[in-house]
């Protein structure tokens, strides 16, 4: 695998009309409920950035599947995996606390494709499909026990990702949770990762095609895809646990070069509204990109 | 001319005119597979004690006649020899080698289902794994073809004590001499499965000259 450059973050002028959209999203915050809320995005067809609260640290929740993602297909890339290499489906981890054997629960998976097989095996690309289109936790930790914690973050350091990702563990790990020893991201870390799949710049385009297409497949379309018209076709993962709710992804309208979409949420585990919110700040930055400002 | 007969003559067998596969030594097989099959190595047990490698195999030459080969009335070959990507690269194309051993496992799982009496399911990384398979970290009766992983017994999963430890009794009232592992987490324990071996044994077909 060869070095590349990571996406630059840049910080530009803020003009009138973003410092009306930074208005709208707040506004949208305050009215939510959430104790906190980031936003990333990079538009590629007119250039614009927005970064609000985006070096902020949010638990990753399901959002850490993308750097996995990432992580699988560097293995691919390397050789050392190809996308039909088999993989023992077992329900046996271990924890990064003291190493102690703990069990994805079947009813937390939407999907029981990936509980199904156990004892037999799984290709690895099956397992990344039902990773992010079901966010399959099984998957997740069956492909990060084939590659391992420390080759995902090495993946992310040679393609200058690691900022702003931390990775430290699969997922369901609750004597971790208890522990505080949580994977973290913040919304311009995978900002980072999300736009360097779409300007297919990870691995070889065909690769990262191969990613963006299993993004295309989610499932869960409640967040950012929710208020599009439905022409939008949204490359996304989403991640839910009781106090965080986030969704990140890429936009793809007709006519117009995508954008890139991060929206990360934290959350009193009481308050309702979340979704709603992801996708009320999705159709705000939407009708942004999209609105003439001359019909304005 | 039944495949299994056709095996047997493109083979140049054996005593068994009915078993259609070829022995092969180990220690001729090229360098690459050597490395990763270990024939006749000594490899150290978790107690520390030295324990010597099968150096003969049976030759499997593709996975259509593994799907075709009886090992006992009920189980084919191809259910021995399921591993996954943390296998030795060689060992996961074929053709595959299997420990001769591996007769002896099958007849013993055979008598296992008599007394159970539904289907026996092996996991996959639950049979023949080579010394050089991730998951082999001490001396397992794995590399010797003698030990099987068993997750699903009729419709029973056996990820929980009762399960496994009902299994498990009759596992050693059924088959002297077998050993299974105790229900537990620690190191030498499962709790995700039944595993049951015969040890350590060697198998040298009668018609092995060396």
């Amino acid at each position: 695998m060869t070095k590349r450059e990571a996406p630059v973050l840049g910080a530009t002028a803020i003009t009138p009309r973003e410092r009306t959209l930074r208005h709208q999203i707040e506004k949208i915050e305050k009215e939510s409920g959430a104790t906190a809320i980031a936003v990333a995005l990079r538009d590629f067809e007119s250039g614009l950035e927005l970064h609000y609260h985006a070096d902020r640290w949010f638990h990753a929740a399901s959002t850490i599947k993308v750097p996995i993602l990432l992580g699988v297909f560097a293995a691919i890339d390397r050789g050392e995996l190809l996308p039909h290499s088999r993989v023992h489906v077992r329900n046996r981890f271990l924890s990064v606390v003291e190493n102690i054997p703990f069990r994805v629960e079947s009813g937390r998976d939407s999907n029981s494709a990936v509980h199904n097989a156990i004892g037999k095996m799984m290709r690895v690309d099956e397992l990344a499909y039902h990773m992010i289109t079901t966010s399959s936790n099984l998957a997740t930790n069956l492909l990060l026990g084939v590659m391992g914690t420390d080759a995902v973050n090495e993946t992310l350091k040679e393609l200058h990702l690691d900022k702003g990702i931390e990775l430290r563990r699969g997922v369901e790990d609750e004597l971790a949770f208890e522990k505080r020893i949580n994977n973290m991201v913040t919304a311009d870390g995978l900002l980072r990762i999300l736009v360097m799949l779409a300007e297919g710049k990870a691995f070889s385009p065909g690769l990262c095609r191969r990613m963006m297409d299993i993004l295309h497949g989610q499932e869960f379309n409640q967040g950012i895809p929710a208020r599009l018209p439905k022409v939008a076709r949204v490359a996304h993962k989403t991640g839910e646990i009781s106090t965080v709710a986030h969704d990140a992804g890429v936009v793809y309208l007709p006519k117009r070069k995508p954008y890139v979409l991060v929206i990360l949420t934290e959350w009193d585990p009481a308050v309702a509204g979340r979704s709603r919110t992801i996708a009320a700040i999705s159709h705000t930055i939407y009708e942004y990109l999209t609105l003439d400002p001359l019909d304005e | 001319m039944s495949a299994s007969t056709r095996f047997a003559e493109n083979a140049g067998l054996n005593e068994s005119p009915t078993f259609p596969l070829r022995v092969v030594d180990g220690l001729s097989l090229p360098p690459d597979y050597r490395k990763a099959l270990r024939p006749g190595e000594e490899w150290n047990d978790l107690n520390g004690f030295p324990r010597q490698l099968p150096r003969y195999f049976y030759e499997i030459p593709s996975w259509d006649s593994a799907m075709k080969v009886e090992l006992a009335t009920h189980f084919l070959l191809w259910e021995f020899i399921q591993v996954d990507v943390r296998e030795a690269a060689p060992l996961r194309t074929f053709p595959r080698y299997v420990p001769c051993a591996i007769t002896l496992l099958a007849v013993c799982l055979e008598r296992f289902r008599e007394a159970v009496g539904t289907l026996v399911h092996i996991s996959a990384n639950g049979g023949y794994r080579s010394p050089s398979h991730r998951f082999s970290k001490n001396a397992t009766p794995h590399a010797w073809g003698t030990a099987a992983n068993i997750y699903r017994i009729g419709d029973t999963y056996l990820d929980n004590r009762s399960a496994i430890e009902r299994f498990s009794l009759i596992a050693r009232e059924t088959l002297p001499g077998i050993w299974t592992r105790p229900y537990g987490t620690p190191t030498g324990y499962a709790e995700d499965h039944l595993h049951l071996d015969l040890g350590y044994v060697l198998s040298v077909p009668r018609d092995v000259k060396s």
